[in-house]
């Protein structure tokens, strides 16, 4: 564990350090750092009001200079949706994983610290979830509760529980026998001071790293349902829905759904950069 | 071995258990009733209660208490809609459809080889690919090629499925008319179904021309699938590779003075491949199960766009049989990755 | 490129493709059954058209009756019992004769619930042309066979247009052997159906395609292509780039903004069908307050609909002031469009008492239909002409067999629906959205003036002669306008596609009746 180095900086200066030389993760905090600028900047540059966002006479108009993507199928400016596109994505990838981070954090603490019973009944939940496809099971829950932006974020995030779990999980196991929690254990330190204090600290690191991961496949995931017309319901400017709506006009007016892909692709490269570079940053061990 | 072999095999039953009962309790949670949806338009009340008493929707989900009370019988506890279907299944019996009452076993005969034969693709594409780059990108670190073979992984990963699906579909099926647009055979070829699999059917019966219009059909989406294992498999392969050429051993075969292909090839590689095997494996059984995007896109007759397609029309015993079926073989997958460490790697002990 | 043609057709014969001739039709699904009479959708009905025939037919192309397996009829007086006369010789594609004890099978298996071979199915459509089953309103109360060739309908009350009724593709006439065989699975890919049509079944490969072959012994024009094959491919787009690329011949409902894309494809032909449909917006007074006559009055106009069919029909639509197309009898002629006028709207909105506007839902179809090309972006230009005087209006879609049962059970505040005719007949189109159905939901209404519509339609469906019918249809189509039950939006010529080289290809106005054996290649 990176706290264990007896250098003379502190382990964030260290890992601040590596970081700064990792360029995957310089380009990532680069495009992530731009795309949420964007999100934050976009109402006050260009203010944006799906609902009543309509120009039937510039209706499928190519890529110009008015236009930097063209328009769409009501003549609304593509470019525009996809600067605001940003804010839904950015927010989905954001919740989901903090869904995700949460449920599945408590349940591996539970299932690694507890053992026993209760980790043979947490470990049958995970790996009955683990034996569906991730895209089948989200679908599932959002035909349960219905489509839209807020549930495809919890059915997104809760694909995502067996991940962090099954990380906590191993970790708690493995930090638990270290010497110094047993000492604390020893010295009758509660249950939830261990937890706090000792073992959620000592394994931040990969759940941080992770978690960057994930965001990129929450978008991903998020986008696809609101391909499939699960996630976010238009006018919405969700990236995923907009390009399954340029399906009808695809031989057409390509632009429909070239730019959002654009979008997506961009933004989910950028959280996998980040991720790659703070996997280098916090844990030195791998190779790259 | 064995014993950790039938240890592994008997793990799965709870599991599968477990799936049963999640499966069967999220579609009667989804709002909705088939009995309404297959009265369709102007159905009245009464026909409705009455559809739902033959298609046994009246009885309880999971507990039949009232049954059992009244009959004074408890084994009617047992009179619910959960153990008639668990009792169904446990006889081999996936039930039909409740709108187009095709047997769910003859659906997933038609659809499962279809869903297979294109994971194949794919994963044999993205391996074929994947696997060289990733060495490549390994032996020649920092240098221009590993750049651009990391470059194009991280693409590959953060691509939306269905997006790279539709630009295939645009470039090289609707403009440069290269190659047919979705589907799996032209309708002027015919084959007798053996394993389901037409390129592999194509070669079993010698038919050659068959062959190579299925491998046509295959290209484009076996590449929209098949790109994130692609970019998955390269990086995993360099990453392991790295690890390996790091160890001791790779170190002092190179001091002995042994060739530099002769370390990557024998010494390094075999020890590299291991996690990617794994990997492979688990992204088999993903891309098996999770193709529905990619179905969708190409109009693919496999498993997935059925199972969405199913979800959507309530028909409960497509979504319980179709999704028990494609989770059995998932798990059954896993396992077989689980126990193929032993076989690639001897140094592994079971406990 | 001669050389490359001949090369080609080497080749082919070669291998011993394109020897035999196959016309491949997309659409954009597989059937859900071949067992006619418990079909829903069109792309069922489409294909086992092909297999099965109803007594009676329509000429090519139009709503004109014309013999099938009927080759006349006549009625009593009060129009209560009919008289059909069948085509002798006919013989099903298992060997077995057509005759009156077929169709009185049939017609019993469909009507009578305790009749054993109506397997696991429901019959559905049945009871929404003829009301219900026998004892539960269905107007059929029994069939005669009076000879071999004669069979006589006795019915509960008069109805004038019984013959046009009995030619709903629902009704094809299935092979009573066939079916006894296999009630259950009569239909699906493993059976199969059995008729009397231009093309046998014969094979479904499930997920991909349906076969059918050519019936050399059909009694009629017998088919032009020796193999019929049906593709379902969901997506508009993905059938034309199908076309384009020759994976199949005919290409139907396309989006009608392709039309321009498919003009300039020298091997495309574009088809525009005379169409019969109606597109609508319909209100489900349940839901408050579209009970409120201001405010439905206020949403019609609130939205410019003129600009919507432009945009969005390619100029192939037309406006719709009434709920019965142009080139269908049973019109007023008179009722005025509502007309484009926010501030109309607005005052409207603030006489019911809400001057900041309200909450409410719309629901679009989740597929493309004749009447409705591209649901969604209409919906959504809806949504925002409403959002302009204060009314917020989310969307919501969901799937398509759903939606059908959901719609009238008062789920949808306000939705997109559409028609296109069973029967050419104007009571297969008000009867069905204003009339007394079975539920009685009647749009939500339950005022008076909603009641005397319902009255107005069931006298005009007994009614003897055509004149009194035409006027009470005509009153109808007023009274649902001064009312606002529901806004016409458009009625559409819809757009399809052939490869150039197909010939006598005919799109059915009621949708799926086309005489495919008619289609050259």
């Amino acid at each position: 564990m990176a706290t264990s180095d007896a250098y003379m900086r502190t382990p964030t200066q260290q890992a601040w350090r590596r970081f700064k030389r990792s360029s995957s993760g310089k380009a990532g905090l680069l495009i992530v750092g731009f795309f949420i600028l964007l999100a934050m900047l976009a109402p006050l540059l260009m203010p944006y009001d799906a609902t009543k966002d309509r120009h039937l006479r510039l209706r499928l108009k190519p890529p110009s200079i008015e236009h930097l993507m063209g328009t769409d199928e009501l003549g609304r400016d593509i470019f525009r949706r996809v600067v605001h596109g940003s804010r839904i994505s950015l927010r989905v990838g954001v919740f989901a994983v903090g869904i995700a981070l949460v449920l599945g954090t408590v349940l591996g603490l539970l299932a690694g610290f507890y053992g026993g019973k209760t980790d043979m009944f947490i470990s049958w939940l995970i790996d009955i979830m683990l034996s569906f496809p991730s895209i089948l099971l989200a679908i599932a829950i959002v035909a349960v509760i219905g489509p839209g932006i807020s549930n495809a974020m919890i059915a997104v995030g809760i694909v995502q529980i067996p991940v962090y779990a099954r990380l906590t999980r191993s970790m708690v196991i493995s930090i638990k026998e270290q010497d110094y929690v047993s000492a604390a254990m020893g010295l009758g330190a509660g249950h939830a001071r261990v937890i706090f204090k000792h073992i959620l600290p000592n394994g931040l690191s990969p759940l941080i790293v992770q978690g960057t991961l994930s965001i990129a496949t929450a978008i991903l995931d998020a986008a696809g349902l609101g391909f499939l017309g699960l996630g976010a319901q238009p006018p919405q400017p969700e990236w995923g829905l907009m390009i399954s709506k340029g399906f009808l006009y695809f031989t057409r007016a390509p632009w429909i759904s070239l730019f959002p892909g654009v979008a997506i692709m961009i933004a989910v490269l950028g959280f996998n950069l980040l991720g790659d570079g703070m996997r280098d940053a916090l844990d030195p061990r791998t190779v790259r | 071995m064995t014993a950790y072999a039938i240890r592994r095999t008997l793990s799965l039953i709870p599991v599968l258990f477990g799936v049963s009962l999640l499966v069967f309790t999220f579609i009667h949670l989804i709002p909705g009733d088939p009995a309404v949806v297959m009265l369709g338009q102007r159905a009245t009340p009464e026909a409705i209660t009455k559809l739902r008493k033959q298609l046994n929707l009246d009885k309880p989900l999971f507990f039949n208490l009232k049954a059992a009370t009244e009959k004074k019988n408890p084994a009617a506890i047992f009179d619910s809609q959960y153990f008639s279907f668990a009792n169904r299944i446990l006889h081999g019996d996936l039930g039909e459809s409740i709108f187009t009452k095709v047997d769910i076993a003859t659906e997933l005969r038609a659809r499962f080889p279809a869903t297979f034969e294109l994971s194949l693709a794919a994963m044999l594409v993205a391996v074929l690919l994947a696997i060289p780059a990733g060495i490549m990108a390994a032996v020649k670190k920092n240098s221009w090629l590993d750049l651009s073979v990391m470059t194009a992984a991280l693409i590959g990963i953060s691509m939306p499925i269905f997006w790279l699906g539709l630009l295939l579909i645009y470039l090289f099926a609707v403009n440069l008319h290269w190659l047919p647009p979705s589907g799996r055979l032209d309708v002027a070829f015919h084959i007798k179904p053996i394993t389901g699999m037409y390129v592999l059917d194509g070669i079993l019966r010698g038919n050659f021309a068959l062959v190579g219009n299925a491998l046509k059909h295959l290209i484009l989406p076996a590449l929209a699938l098949g790109s994130i294992p692609m970019a998955v498999i390269a990086r995993m392969m360099r990453g392991a590779m790295l690890e390996v050429l790091n160890q001791d051993y790779v170190r002092t075969a190179r001091s002995k003075g042994l060739s530099e292909r002769l370390v990557i090839w024998k010494h390094a590689l075999r020890n590299a491949m291991l996690p990617v095997i794994t990997v492979i494996g688990l992204m088999f059984g993903t891309l098996l199960t999770g193709a529905i995007l990619t179905e969708t896109i190409f109009n693919w007759p496999g498993i997935g766009k059925w199972l969405y397609d199913g979800i959507g029309s309530r028909d409960y015993p497509i979504v319980q049989g179709g999704t028990l079926f494609i989770a059995t073989v998932y798990v059954i997958i896993n396992a077989l990755v689980d126990l193929s460490y032993g076989f690639f790697d001897p140094r592994i002990q079971y406990h | 490129m001669k050389k490359l043609i001949i090369g080609l057709l080497a080749l082919s014969l070669a291998f011993g493709v394109a020897s035999a001739q196959t016309l491949v039709y997309g659409q954009s699904k597989l059937p859900v059954t071949l067992d006619s009479s418990d079909a829903q959708d069109g792309n069922s009905l489409r294909v086992s058209y092909q297999i099965t025939e109803s007594l009676v037919a329509f000429k090519p192309g139009t709503v004109d009756p014309k013999p099938g397996l009927a080759v006349s009829w006549k009625a009593s007086d009060s129009a209560k019992v009919w008289t059909f006369k069948l085509r002798q010789g006919v013989k099903f594609h298992d060997g077995t004769p057509f005759n009156a004890a077929a169709v009185k099978f049939n017609i019993d298996r469909w009507n009578d619930k305790s009749n054993k071979y109506r397997g696991n199915k429901q019959f559905v459509p049945f009871t929404w042309v003829f009301g219900g089953f026998k004892g539960e309103g269905s107007i059929i109360d029994h069939v005669e066979v009076v000879d071999d060739y004669t069979v006589k309908f006795y019915l509960t009350d008069s109805v004038g247009f019984f013959p046009n009724m009995l030619g709903a593709s629902y009704f094809g006439i299935d092979s009573p052997k066939a079916v006894m065989a296999n009630p259950d699975k009569y239909g699906t890919p493993e059976v199969g159906s059995v008729g009397t049509g231009p093309f046998v079944f014969s094979k479904w490969i499930i997920g991909d395609k349906v076969i059918l072959k050519r019936n050399d012994n059909y009694w009629g024009p017998k088919a032009k292509v020796d193999t019929l094959v049906f593709r379902g491919i969901p997506e508009p787009a993905s059938r034309l780039a199908e076309l384009k690329a020759g994976a199949i011949d005919i290409a139907n409902n396309l989006s009608p903004e392709d039309k321009v894309t498919i003009d300039s494809d020298p091997n495309l032909e574009a088809v525009v069908q005379k169409g019969l449909n109606i597109g609508y917006l319909a209100f489900h007074q349940k839901n408050k307050p579209l009970d409120d006559i201001r405010v439905r009055k206020a949403i019609a106009a609130a939205v410019d609909w003129d600009a919507i069919v432009d945009a969005f029909y390619a100029g192939l639509g037309e406006r719709a002031t009434e709920f019965v197309p142009p080139a269908m009898w049973g019109r007023d002629g008179h009722v005025p469009a509502y007309t484009y006028n926010p501030e109309l709207a607005k005052k409207l909105l603030a006489e019911a008492g809400y001057p900041n506007g309200f909450k409410t839902e719309i629901w679009y179809m989740p597929v493309s239909r004749p009447y409705f090309p591209a649901p969604q972006p209409i919906a959504e230009t809806i949504a925002t002409y409403l959002a302009d005087v204060g009314i917020k209006a989310t969307l919501k879609t969901e799937d398509w067999g759903t939606y059908l049962s959901d719609y009238d059970q008062g789920k949808f505040p306000m939705y997109m629906l559409g028609w296109s005719p069973d029967y050419p007949d104007p009571d297969n189109y008000l009867y069905t959205f204003f009339g007394p159905t079975p539920i009685k939901t009647n749009l939500g209404c339950e005022s008076e003036a909603c009641q005397q519509i319902g009255q107005l339609l069931v006298d005009a469906r007994t009614a003897p002669d055509m004149a009194t019918r035409k006027e009470l249809y005509a009153k109808v189509q007023r009274k649902v306008h001064e009312l606002t039950l529901s806004i016409p939006v458009a009625h559409n010529n819809p757009l399809h596609a052939i490869r150039k080289g197909v010939k006598g290809w005919i799109p059915s106005p009621l949708g799926s009746s086309e005489n495919l054996n008619l289609v050259t290649k």
